[in-house]
């Protein structure tokens, strides 16, 4: 079997007593849109968190295009072209829209000398400027390219946490629930974005969501997660009917 | 902040700088001196807010940096007979070499914590500087030769008031360009969000040591700016009383901003002096008008007197 795009094997994350996640394995496919699902506190989060590098796996491996990331500090993963997005929107609050997405854009703009005029800044800039304005315009953030972004409505700064992870040009996107507090229409939109990302561009998705409408309608493949523990995995068809999955998300005796 | 200062705002430092030359031929000498101590207040409150108001990082030891580049200064050009326009650089880079070590390990720290133990640092300085007879004169102070610049002798405030203009204006706009660059987007971006930094490819750890480095560097250069209107230094400019002092003028003008960190120094600065010439009766209620100053500061003001204003000019 050839290795996975981005696979986590038997990886186990620990906090004290509690077991986040217990010989947690999962492989998602180039070009997929992969979903993780799972009642609150499953462990969900805690897999991005591993990936990101912001927690240390007790055990286990993670790897991205035949490489583990274990042995990466956390400012390397984004150069990989790994991106995130964040369940509770963390976003640059002071700076503006545009200032946020040239943040994200920070693992593929060169070095140049900082206190000074030179040629060199000048390119980097500019070619900065000139992409950060074209995703902005492809997001839809053109009109608030100047807002602060503690001013931006919650819809406005979803969009721009995942405009911000779009900016490095990912291979692999993981988004944390992204239309969690969303409205209908919004939803809708974020559905059609990602087929986009993944169908036209060639993006990987792993997206952790609640929202079973967005999930059901856009993923390939679905891993369910619940207490640290994979507990199914499967098309969104399989997954629909499984009586585990229906266990942990209803109780016991509910599809009867 | 992207791209670079816009160049209406550089052109100002030409009239700072003309300004420079022009007022030693107006201005009687006094008004010399607190000219020359606010600008080397300036380039110190410049770094402490790039450390601070840009990076985010709450660290006291700034003041323990200043005391570097005076001493060393001073001693470089009186032990060794190095020049100023040397020597004054060479302190700056040890200041920054020391602000780069004490950084490595401080950003392990977050909040109270760094304070603490930067706090820890600045006092351990100001113990070294009374202790070191040999060197710092301990308690009794350090004489300060007249610096030699280009042929010109130095040390009196109509003197060294062009050259200490000259040097703050480099500063301000070698500040100006950081804070427009990629790394000065990183320093907001950590001070902002840790997890957005870092998952954006940003090295936490390693911008935080740089803003250490480059925060110790602006506080040795004005040690240096010291060291050419000054004749004698001892420990107790060193004191905590001072970060205090550069802290309220951050805050005051207001943090993260250029101009508004020069107000801040401008305010607080002048205050004693017209406390002392117009409210004779006050002067000894100062440390109390500072406090309060910084309370209505953050009560009414909390972005600062020029987040205020921007506010106020956006409506």
């Amino acid at each position: 079997m050839s290795a996975a795009f981005f696979a986590l094997r038997d990886v186990g994350m620990r906090f004290g007593g509690l077991r986040a996640l217990n010989r947690f394995s999962m492989e998602v496919a180039q070009g997929s849109i992969h979903a993780l699902i799972g009642p609150n506190g499953a462990g969900k989060s805690t897999v991005f968190n591993c990936v990101s590098r912001f927690y240390r796996p007790s055990e286990g491996d993670i790897t991205f295009d035949g490489r583990s990331l274990l042995s990466l500090p956390q400012h390397r993963i984004a150069g990989l072209g790994i991106a995130r997005t964040f369940q509770n929107i963390e976003l640059c609050r002071g700076l503006t829209v545009l200032e946020n997405i040239l943040v994200g854009m920070a693992s593929r703009t060169p070095l140049y000398f900082p206190f000074g005029p030179s040629a060199r800044r000048n390119r980097v800039e500019q070619a900065a400027l000139a992409d950060a304005e074209e995703l902005l315009e492809r997001t839809g953030l053109a009109r608030h390219r100047d807002t602060p972004a503690e001013q931006l409505d919650f819809g406005h700064q979803k969009m721009l946490d995942l405009a911000r992870a779009l900016a490095c040009k990912p291979k692999l996107l993981l988004l944390d629930e992204p239309a969690a507090g969303l409205r209908n229409r919004e939803v809708a939109a974020l559905d059609a974005l990602l087929v986009d990302l993944a169908r036209n561009q060639g993006i990987t998705i792993v997206l952790v969501e609640h929202v079973m409408q967005l999930v059901m309608a856009v993923a390939d493949r679905i891993t369910v997660l619940n207490f640290g523990e994979k507990i199914a995995e499967g098309a969104p068809a399989e997954i629909r009917s499984n009586p585990l999955v229906i266990e942990a998300y209803l109780g016991k005796g509910a599809h009867a | 902040m992207y791209g670079a200062p816009p160049l209406r705002r550089l052109s100002l430092l030409l009239l700072l700088i003309a300004a420079g030359f022009a007022l030693p031929l107006v201005l009687p000498q006094y008004f010399l001196y607190l000219g020359n101590f606010l600008m080397t207040f300036a380039v110190l409150a410049l770094g402490l807010d790039l450390l601070l108001g840009w990076a985010g990082q709450f660290a006291f030891a700034h003041i323990a940096f200043f005391g570097i580049g005076v001493y060393a200064t001073a001693l470089l050009q009186a032990r060794l007979g190095i020049p100023f326009i040397f020597g004054m650089p060479m302190a700056a880079m040890l200041a920054g070499f020391i602000g780069l070590l004490i950084g490595l390990p401080a950003t392990r720290l977050r909040t109270v914590y760094l304070a603490l133990a930067t706090f820890a640092f600045a006092e351990a300085a100001q113990w070294v500087f009374n202790s070191w007879d040999k060197v710092t004169g301990g308690p009794d102070g350090l004489r300060i030769a007249a610096p030699d610049v280009f042929g010109y002798k130095l040390g009196t405030d109509p003197t060294a008031f062009p050259v200490v203009t000259i040097i703050l204006a480099i500063m301000i706009a070698a500040a100006m360009y950081l804070t427009t660059s990629k790394f000065g987007r990183a320093m907001c971006a950590i001070r902002d969000s840790e997890h957005v930094a870092a998952a954006s490819g940003i090295n936490v750890r390693g911008t935080k040591a740089w803003a250490f480095a480059i925060s110790a560097v602006y506080a040795g250069v004005a040690g240096g700016m010291y060291t050419l209107f000054q004749s004698f230094v001892n420990p107790d400019v060193f004191s905590f009383h001072q970060i205090v002092l550069l802290l309220s003028m951050i805050v005051v003008g207001g943090l993260g901003s250029l101009p508004g960190v020069l107000i801040g120094v401008g305010l607080l600065g002048l205050l004693p002096e017209i406390m002392r010439t117009s409210m004779r009766g006050l002067l000894v209620w100062q440390e109390f008008v500072y406090g309060v100053i910084l309370i209505l500061a953050m009560m009414f003001m909390p972005r600062g007197i020029w987040g205020f204003v921007r506010a106020w000019r956006g409506q």
